[in-house]
């Protein structure tokens, strides 16, 4: 009963939090931050348990089931944790917000669907939860107001059409085998022609590929999580798009099954390849947008679209250093990617809304901790060794490297030295260099705000240190997939894959730092200076009439940026502009005189006799 | 048990009584639609598990089918009184407090007509007696539609007239063709013959008549009329016209096809006008900036989707046409019930004057959320199941042609989402308007009148969205009543 009772707590309480909300905020805030918390409780409860639980007998003549294995597990509890932490950051960061009922119970609403998506037992529940996460998700970006309409606009349009391919996918599914329920479709697909294959794998790729913004269908990402509200954002960053990873695992290694997978196309032309390269362009070209931005949440929502593409290309392998690296890179991404937008938000809502690069700078002083666990988290997406960000990043390498793969290794190469560049111009714009006249009275982050961020800090440096905790449990994971076994240590892998063991590092490092440090001591003494005593170019620079920051990276983005156009952005609107114009052509059918009314009833009744009369069509 | 002559026969009396009774004392006639349609409504929920065992006909002349004008209460017939009278009654019940100008009683006593045409039409076995239904139907329509009287209406009024006047004509047309041919009008006595005609002979009627009831049934290009009538017509009356009339002429339309034709081989050109159907609709609804006039095209969108279910001309698929209907009704009478009051509080019909609606009129904006989504085909609201069934019957065939013919079908729904969430957002994220003139708060929401039909329509269904076997389990013998001509000669004319 475990899952039906997690969903019942979900959607039940983001009603009660609405309904709370009009009685008190102080009630609805505890009421939201319980209810996220007893979530992760309960989904904590169901660690290794494996359940399957019918909760509606009969919806169109099919069962519908939840049910709680590793991987919806491992799924759910990245989403509980990073929800609920959004929450707590919200109780700040909505107050006073005319919309925060409707954030905090909204926010709940999309947990549950999400939740109910990675325990749905049967492809329908799978959509029906689906297209509730697609429209409450819609519904909380668009409740930014402002240009988040557009973009929560350009989100539901673009995943309305993912899910009609993923309807046509999952009925065509039910006509040819039958049934909807996943082991039974897994059963039943492996008899199934190629061509049926590869319909199935079209329509759900395309439905997980909006989903999940992998290039070409992106396009709705940088403006929806730039645009949401920035608790929102963490969540959309951080586990709404893993939902069309959870998606793909979901149907590359249990619906359609590897063996299947891997003898889909011919020669070159294979399905793994086509998402392998795509996935490498996911890496390079997002990634060099992500440098180019000058709006920090646009930045980052930029730097989602490249992390997510590292995550496609370990799917693609179907190795398992590989399934490894990408499902232990999706829960790096959620925890580096949330981290980062609530540090923005933080950021936004301690400067009265400021989120644009050229304008802020000198930070660290003033949000330390803010500061530094962003730091850890810049790290993280980098893939510094001792972040979570390390060992997936090292797994995705070897097994490139390992099979053969040198071209799709240095696209994934290049993608972290622009990770660099990017990690490196937001930590730099928001919380180094100069301090401007007006942010000097920005105060730390307040305490709903800094506990969240730490708490994912937190999980970063611990998963960087002891990665065997989530490596044991991708690697399970795997392991139910018919993917060969990995050796998990605590510590990293054992020696057969090529041994890594985090302990050596964490040592190196130490004593690294340490030497570093001890030769600091013993040379010249430091000389502690005030924030705005640093220099350019050897001359001091006058306090507030030069910034730093702005036009950061001028020449390098002066070169790419002609190359880095947004092409299949402008190809869906030029797509929407001739829509619209054949839409008001369509119209003028409609004249509005009565004559060509008359018209077209006389002609209707000529052309069914001239049918007939010609092709004797009864 | 309750005879089910009385479902025509007690709307149709008291709709003659308005008027008489409006002479003495004018204020107690808005409340006799809602009584006459609660009588209705629970006469067809006593009736529903009768007839789902066997069809009740009712003779009305002392003698048997297939002489004399007779009823036959089936499981679809049944099924849509339901359906009509359920609409009838929580429109009517709106209407207590909507419509306070203008002559009241008249009002009252042909919105009683237009159910009574309604539901005649759905119950009759008789083709000339479906006739007569259709044009109590339409006149009422007709008139209705004319209700405010000012320019737009009575022009809209107008050119529905002259568009359904010769539908009608053409319907007649038909019906003597028919007469002539096989010199009777049960329907059941009709199909029983029809392969004694050729079919030359009898295409000719079947064209005038599908195009005669086409007009009413909106499809295309006989649809011209209405989303100008739709839209000038008092919103009480576009939700019973969009909700209950053009499913009236639709029935009428697949009665002809499928029982008395039993016409499989004109299917794919049935399908292929559904298709039309839905993408002219959904198309012109894009860019409407008239909220009335968007939710009618939206409808002719609608109407060509269920269309498109009937040419499948399969059991699923006519179950998924009959779902599309019940969902369609209730999502489509919402919207039109649910932006009424909301135009009334702005003066205009611009989308653009609803802006920052949901925070005025919380209540009336959710349900149009509701409605809107449930249009789409969003879980797990009726529109989900509905859309979900008509797309399983055409996937059904596991042909690529029909696979192709659904991806353009959800072109269709891409597009209506395009312009409900559109509206939506606008509804509850965009400011007011700079000439909104925000009045008291408590003045702001929809009367109670109002608010009770919309939740209830709201309710319904979000709970058929998430139990969609309550309505299945009546969908089936329903769709089994329209396909199975057999048995329906069977039923009426005995062994």
């Amino acid at each position: 009963m475990l899952p039906t009772t997690i969903l019942i707590v979900a959607f039940g309480s983001a009603g009660f939090v609405y309904l709370a909300g009009r009685v008190h905020a102080r009630v609805r805030d505890t009421l939201a931050v319980l209810s996220s918390l007893v979530l992760v409780g309960l989904i904590g409860l169901g660690y290794g348990a494996w359940r399957e639980v019918v909760y509606v007998p009969d919806f169109l003549g099919l069962e519908l089931v939840l049910r709680l294995n590793l991987l919806a597990w491992f799924f759910a509890i990245t989403v509980a944790a990073v929800v609920s932490l959004s929450t707590i950051f919200s109780l700040s960061y909505m107050r006073r917000k005319e919309s925060a009922n409707f954030h905090y119970s909204a926010t709940l609403a999309v947990e549950g669907a999400m939740l109910g998506t990675v325990f749905a037992g049967d492809l329908l529940s799978f959509f029906i939860f689906w297209e509730i996460m697609s429209w409450s998700a819609y519904l909380l970006i668009s409740c930014n107001r402002g240009r988040a309409l557009e973009a929560g606009l350009k989100y539901i349009i673009m995943s309305l059409v993912g899910s009609c391919a993923m309807l046509i996918g999952l009925l065509a599914m039910y006509s040819g085998l039958g049934v909807l329920s996943i082991p039974l479709v897994a059963e039943g697909m492996q008899a199934a022609s190629p061509g049926f294959v590869l319909l199935v794998l079209l329509t759900f790729g395309l439905g997980f590929g909006i989903k999940s913004a992998m290039v070409p269908l992106h396009t709705w990402l940088p403006d929806a999580h730039s645009e949401a509200a920035s608790p929102f954002s963490a969540v959309l960053s951080g586990v709404l798009i893993k939902m069309g990873i959870y998606g793909f695992v979901l149907l590359m290694y249990v619906v359609v099954g590897l063996k299947l997978l891997l003898g889909v196309g011919a020669g070159w032309l294979t399905f793994r390849h086509i998402l392998c390269w795509l996935g490498a362009i996911t890496v390079v070209v997002p990634t060099f947008i992500a440098v180019l931005q000058s709006d920090a949440k646009r930045l980052l929502a930029w730097s989602s679209i490249g992390q997510i593409g590292y995550i496609i290309l370990g799917l693609s392998f179907g190795t398992s250093l590989a399934f490894a690296g990408a499902i232990f890179h999706a829960l790096n991404h959620a925890l580096c990617k949330s981290l980062l937008f609530l540090a923005v938000g933080a950021v936004e809502h301690n400067t009265g809304g400021v989120r644009d690069l050229n304008d802020l700078g000198g930070l660290a002083k003033r949000m330390p901790v803010t500061f530094a666990c962003a730091l850890l988290a810049g790290l993280g997406l980098i893939g510094i060794p001792l972040t979570s960000g390390f060992v997936p990043k090292w797994l995705i390498y070897r097994s490139l490297i390992e099979d053969g793969y040198p071209f799709l290794a240095l696209a994934a190469l290049i993608g972290t030295w622009g990770a660099i560049l990017y990690v490196y111009k937001l930590l730099h714009n928001i919380f180094l260099g100069q301090l401007p006249e007006k942010h000097r009275e920005v105060r730390r982050a307040p305490l709903s705000m800094r506990i969240p961020i730490l708490l994912l800090g937190l999980g970063i440096l611990v998963f960087g240190v002891v990665p065997g905790i989530p490596l044991r449990a991708v690697q399970d994971i795997g392991h139910t997939f018919g993917l060969a076994q990995l050796k998990v240590t605590l510590w990293g892998l054992g020696s057969e894959a090529g041994a890594l063991n985090m302990l050596n590092i964490c040592l190196a490092v130490v004593i690294a730092f340490a030497a570093a440090f001890l030769l600091l001591r013993l040379g010249a003494k430091g000389r502690a200076v005030d924030q705005e005593d640093s220099y350019a170019a050897g001359s001091a620079v006058p306090v507030g009439r030069y910034h730093y920051t702005v036009d950061f990276y001028g020449p390098l983005s002066r070169m790419i940026s002609p190359y880095l156009r947004d092409r299949a952005d402008e190809f869906y609107y030029w797509l929407a502009a001739r829509g619209r114009e054949i839409a008001d052509l369509t119209r003028k059918v409609y004249t509005g005189y009565a004559g060509t009314y008359v018209l077209y009833i006389v002609s209707f009744l000529a052309a069914l006799i001239f049918l007939q009369l010609v092709w004797h069509i009864w | 048990m309750v005879n089910p002559i009385l479902l025509i026969a007690v709307p149709l009396g008291l709709g003659f009584i308005i008027p008489l009774l409006g002479l003495i004392w004018e204020k107690p006639t808005r409340y006799v639609p809602a009584a006459a349609m609660v009588f209705n409504l629970a006469a067809s929920l006593l009736l529903l598990p009768k007839v789902l065992q066997r069809p009740w006909v009712v003779e009305t002349a002392g003698l048997p089918p297939p002489f004399s004008i007779h009823l036959v209460a089936g499981p679809l017939g049944v099924g849509l009184s339901l359906l009509i009278a359920l609409v009838g009654l929580l429109v009517a019940i709106y209407a207590i407090g909507y419509v306070r100008e203008g002559p009241v009683a008249k009002y009252h006593s042909l919105y009683l007509f237009l159910l009574t045409g309604a539901t005649g039409m759905v119950l009759t076995a008789d083709l000339f007696n479906l006739f007569v239904f259709f044009e109590i139907l339409c006149i009422s329509s007709y008139a209705l539609v004319a209700y405010h009287g000012d320019r737009a209406g009575t022009e809209s009024s107008a050119k529905y007239l002259i568009q359904g006047a010769i539908g009608s004509s053409l319907v007649l047309i038909g019906i003597g063709f028919v007469y002539g041919l096989f010199g009777t009008l049960s329907m059941a006595d009709i199909a029983r013959n029809i392969d004694s005609v050729s079919p030359m002979k009898l295409f000719l009627p079947m064209a005038f008549l599908i195009t005669g009831f086409g007009v009413e049934a909106a499809v295309l290009p006989l649809n011209a009329w209405l989303p100008d009538a739709h839209s000038s017509a008092p919103s009480s009356i576009s939700a019973i016209l969009s909700g209950i009339a053009i499913k009236a002429g639709l029935y009428a339309v697949a009665r002809v096809l499928f029982t008395i034709y039993g016409a499989d081989t004109i299917a794919l050109l049935v399908l292929v006008i559904g298709i039309l159907t839905l993408l002219v609709g959904e198309m012109s609804a894009f860019s409407q900036n008239n909220i009335k006039r968007l939710l009618a095209y939206s409808s002719i969108g609608q109407i060509g989707l269920i269309v498109f279910a009937l040419g499948l001309a399969s059991a699923l698929g006519v179950q998924g046409a009959l779902f599309l209907v019940v969902s369609h009704a209730l999502a489509k009478s919402l919207l039109f019930l649910s932006v009424g009051y909301m135009i009334y509080r702005t003066g205009s019909m611009e989308i653009s004057s609803l802006y920052g609606m949901g925070r005025r009129m919380p209540v009336s904006a959710l349900c149009f959320t509701i409605g809107a989504f449930s249009l789409v085909g969003l879980p797990p609201f009726i529109g989900f199941p509905a859309k979900f069934t008509v797309i399983m019957a055409a996937l059904e065939r596991a042909d690529p042609l029909f696979t192709a013919l659904v991806g353009v079908v959800l072109v269709g729904t891409v597009v209506e989402g395009a312009y409900f969430f559109r509206i939506v957002q606008g509804l509850h994220f965009r400011p007011p308007p700079e000439s909104a003139t925000p009045a008291r708060a408590d003045q702001e929401e929809a009367p109670v009148s109002a608010l009770v039909p919309i939740c209830l329509l709201a309710a319904l269904i979000v709970a058929v969205g998430v139990y969609p076997s309550v309505l299945t389990h009546y969908l089936g013998p329903a769709a089994r009543d329209l396909l199975d001509k057999a048995a329906y000669i069977h039923h009426v004319l005995g062994p």
